[in-house]
């Protein structure tokens, strides 16, 4: 037997050795907190039957039962219990926001230039689903704003169509003026909320 | 006979909403290798990508299968190996401030990113497990559910 070989047996032998006398068998659930890929780390609560535990640290973990506080947890662990389901993550899903020349359906010239980025970004993804969402600012009656937010939703919908956008499905929407990027009170007219949001899964 | 006539209404448009709810999508699979299965009302169809998933759909893995979900808000949710993961609860309505994401890991490996709903309304987005229940804060995080071995 090569040295290699040995190293790795005898640990695991020993190891379920030990896990054999121990008793009783810990069962290893646990959730343990990674950073977000934007970069931010969020936090998660755990509430089991045994106590409620904060994590708020990357790469720290805690049981589900909630009996014990985040502890850090090792790159190698991580990755033999969640190597897979990590490696079966979907891509990311991506956002863009298009503007419109003032009133109408004809699309600024800056975001008319993110169509093609738009569409090669849902030739590359299998299985894709796109949604469209419309919006408006708070300028005009609620209902009014509704269906031209969903106007601007669909022209951009067929011009995506048009330039040869292929996707497992398409819903088009529509939020109106109650969705704002940029909070206002109601009659103000805000550019950046007359947008069509491209949401590419 | 006014009476039954509304009755009648009343359970015709629940039945509607019913339906509705039901038969609309509320995301896809993305990637799926090995055993990999979504299970919608009662019929186990062979995951790849373009599956849909609708409320109440389950997840599941065999011993060598993954497969990843991704949901019209943008949650982005995969599985490794002996997984079964069922949504319990789904809304995402966000002009009428509709939203909900309960997830139940029955038991396996889950990766997790959460999206627009958790965004908006962190207290309405959670992942039960048999042990305890995940409460999210807008974050990536994993969870594994180890069947209790039998003493």
């Amino acid at each position: 037997m090569n040295m290699r070989l040995s190293r790795l047996i005898l640990p695991v032998a020993a190891a379920s050795l030990l896990g054999a006398c121990a008793s009783p068998p810990k069962p290893n659930s646990y959730v343990a907190l990674l950073e977000s890929p934007d970069g931010s780390t969020g936090k998660v609560v755990v509430r089991g039957s045994k106590g409620e535990q904060v994590i708020d640290k990357a790469k720290t973990a805690a049981p589900l039962d909630g009996s014990q506080p985040a502890a850090a947890v090792s790159d190698e662990k991580l990755k033999q219990d969640f190597g897979a389901a990590m490696a079966a993550r979907p891509l990311l899903p991506e956002r863009y926001l298009l503007y419109f020349v003032s009133g109408g359906t004809v699309l600024t010239a800056e975001s008319a230039a993110l169509l093609p980025k738009i569409i090669a970004s849902v030739t590359t993804r299998p299985g894709v689903d796109v949604s469209i969402i419309g919006h408006s600012d708070t300028v005009g009656k609620a209902d009014t704003n509704a269906a031209l937010a969903l106007k601007r939703a669909q022209a951009i919908a067929d011009l995506l169509k048009e330039k040869g956008m292929k996707a497992t499905a398409l819903s088009v929407e529509s939020h109106g003026e109650s969705n704002l990027l940029i909070k206002t009170p109601d009659e103000t007219a805000e550019p950046r909320n007359r947008r069509v949001e491209v949401s590419v899964r | 006979m006014r009476y039954w006539v509304v009755l009648l209404g009343i359970l015709f448009s629940l039945s509607i909403n019913a339906a509705d709810e039901r038969s609309e999508p509320i995301g896809y699979v993305k990637t799926a290798s090995g055993e990999a299965f979504v299970i919608t009302a009662q019929n186990r169809t062979a995951a790849q990508p373009g599956t849909p998933v609708f409320l109440g759909s389950q997840l599941q893995t065999g011993a060598q299968g993954s497969i990843g979900v991704t949901f019209k808000d943008e949650t982005v949710v995969s599985c490794g190996p002996n997984t079964e993961l069922t949504i319990d609860e789904y809304l995402y309505q966000p002009s009428q401030g509709k939203l909900a994401l309960v997830t139940n890991l029955l038991k396996g490996s889950l990766n997790y990113v959460s999206g627009v709903i958790a965004k908006l309304k962190p207290d309405a987005v959670a992942v039960k497990t048999p042990n305890g229940t995940i409460g999210i804060r807008g974050t990536q995080f994993v969870a594994k559910v180890e069947p209790e071995a039998k003493p």
